[in-house]
């Protein structure tokens, strides 16, 4: 008597959790232009390379008679795979079954995903999509209710492993309640232009509570996200958002006990691009574009920007240098000058807090007027939040390179270098306290008020403080490094991205401080 | 033939209106140079048609996502 019968049933209990939600199922999903879950996770991973965690997971399910109808699957997969050769760890409800709202199994296997990332230090990507938990099916006659006391936070984990993994969330359809949650509880997040929604709260509920009637794009659409925040880039469909999670991927290490994978450099270290001497125009009040100066420094199609939309005058991106990840921070001063709003000082301190985290470099293009100002700026708190993204960098352990492009004034300014930061200088640029324009007028106000002609007065100090504020003095008193010219920024930061090898050797482990969403 | 709505990216004051109601613009074309936090701002269209109305004059406040200018195409 050989186990045969048994090895049957388990192939047959493996058949039937693939099915999901069967047949109809499927061709809804189809029909509203979302992929399954399983697809999905195909359409993620280097092929072939799933090796799927609970293959036999399902719940049974009676009809009201208590009668044994069947086995329903998880409603959530998960596994391991593979993403350019890496492991990783990938998962995500399946929809075709209630709505993905998790039933037993399938919430237990939600909840493994990021033990099991954080066990086996892989990355986790979150494909996410479902309403969260259902007042139906709890309270059912009998047995325990809720959590025993003594239960540990069910959170817990998915604030550890930020601190532990690299974390890329997904929004591929409509995302609700807890789903929600931990699509911001991540290092990177992504939704579906065309297929997804991310909603605390449904039409539904915004209805019964508020009297409002809205669509769930109205309430929680591309359009509204890309200005909110809640999620860092928008992707035209599922499959450019699992283009852009292999790619953010690409930059990080698997854990933060390791270092970033740099890559053998495909681009000259000691390239000079020509139009870096002129980028920046002579006239302060004219603008130019930062995102070309930044793309010309780092490794050819090396730049890959996060939050474009969010806090639009702060840059933040990934990016190569000489084949070394490294986070870039830059400011763009074709909006409000590049200051240091509400939204970008929230970005910002995310980004560096997500570059410390994972010990990427981070090489910083300057162009600070300094915090945002005007009635709009202190009712949004902008201090607080400018205040904290200085804390953030004043205290990041990575290696830090600045290059002083244009303009640093302010307390703002202190956000841009990082302890013993490497730093550069253009000719361009011009720093302070205050700028010279604002500056002049609060200094010398009583001056120029008692002048024949105030204007003229006010011209007349602001061109004599504006010929102080060469940099060569500052070259020369040692305050920064070099005062290069632009074209050698790229044959510098290279050489510099080789002395900080043996650092970066060190940094590897835990950081003091948990990120958190 | 189809409106486009252009608006202000932040909010500041009109500094030059480059442009008049009728005018061909290709894509990239400055229409509207704003004022904002002491630097020039151009409003750019976003593509190639005509000039059908200016919603700002020079000197005038606008506000983040306040509509500029609209061109058909």
């Amino acid at each position: 008597m050989s186990w045969e019968e048994e090895v049957r049933e388990i192939h047959r209990r493996r058949h039937l959790a693939k099915q999901q939600g069967g047949k109809e199922g499927i061709a809804k999903q189809h029909a509203q232009g979302r992929l399954t879950i399983r697809e999905r996770i195909d359409a993620l991973l280097d092929p072939g390379t799933f090796e799927e965690q609970g293959k036999a997971t399902a719940i049974p399910d009676y009809d009201e008679d208590d009668e044994f109808l069947g086995f329903v699957p998880a409603n959530y997969v998960v596994g391991f795979g593979k993403i350019e050769g890496r492991r990783v760890v990938a998962g995500g409800e399946d929809f075709t079954l209630k709505g993905g709202s998790p039933n037993a199994a399938g919430l237990r296997k939600s909840v493994y995903a990021e033990h099991l990332a954080v066990r086996y230090k892989t990355p986790l990507v979150r494909m996410l999509e479902g309403g969260g938990g259902s007042v139906k099916g709890g309270g059912r006659r009998g047995g325990t209710v809720g959590e025993p006391v003594f239960s540990a936070p069910r959170f817990r984990i998915i604030a550890d492993a930020m601190a532990r993994v690299p974390i890329v969330s997904i929004a591929c359809g409509a995302v609700a309640g807890f789903p929600a949650g931990r699509l911001v509880a991540s290092h990177f997040s992504v939704m579906a232009r065309s297929t997804a929604q991310v909603m605390i709260g449904g039409p539904a509920l915004v209805e019964r509570a508020l009297g409002v009637s809205m669509t769930k794009d109205e309430l929680g659409g591309a359009a509204v996200h890309a200005r909110s925040g809640v999620v860092d880039n928008l992707a035209e469909d599922e499959h450019d958002a699992f283009v852009q999670a292999r790619r953010f991927l690409s930059y990080l290490p698997s854990s933060v006990d390791q270092r970033a994978p740099r890559t053998p450099g495909d681009d000259d270290p000691e390239r000079m691009e020509e139009e870096l001497l002129g980028a920046v125009p002579r006239n302060t009040r004219k603008g130019f574009d930062m995102r070309a100066i930044v793309r010309m420094v780092m490794d050819v199609d090396s730049f890959f920007e996060m939050g474009a939309t969010y806090g639009r005058s702060q840059i933040t991106a990934l990016a190569r240098l000489d084949g070394q990840p490294v986070g870039v921070l830059a400011n763009d001063c074709r909006v409000y000058a590049g200051a240091m709003t509400a939204e970008a000082a929230q970005k910002y301190r995310r980004f560096v807090e997500m570059c410390d985290t994972f010990h990427l470099p981070i090489v910083n293009f300057v162009d600070q007027p300094g915090f945002m100002i005007g009635p709009e700026a202190e009712r949004k708190g902008t201090i607080r939040y400018g205040m904290a993204a200085v804390c953030a960098a004043v205290q990041a352990k990575v290696p830090w390179a600045s290059i002083q492009v244009h303009k640093g004034f302010g307390v703002a300014t202190a956000a841009h270098y990082g302890a013993d930061a490497y730093v550069l200088s253009w000719p361009s640029v011009e720093s302070g306290a205050l700028p010279v324009e604002g500056g002049v007028a609060v200094a010398f106000r009583r001056e120029i008020a008692a002048a024949d002609d105030p204007q003229a007065k006010r011209r007349e100090l602001e061109e004599q403080l504006r010929a102080g504020r060469s940099p060569f003095p500052r070259a020369e008193s040692f305050a920064v490094h070099e005062l290069i010219d632009p074209r050698e920024t790229r044959p510098a930061l290279c050489s510099w991205i080789d002395w900080i090898q043996p650092l970066l050797d060190d940094l590897t482990g835990p950081t003091s401080f948990p990120i958190r969403p | 033939m189809a409106r486009v709505e252009i608006e202000s990216e932040v909010t500041g004051k009109v500094w030059k209106v480059e442009v008049g109601v009728g005018d061909q613009v290709a894509e990239g074309d400055i229409l509207v140079i704003l004022e904002s936090m002491k630097m020039e701002i151009p409003v750019e269209s976003p593509r190639a048609g005509t000039v059908a109305e200016l919603r700002v004059a020079p000197d005038e406040p606008v506000q983040e996502d306040q509509v500029v200018a609209v061109i058909t195409t």
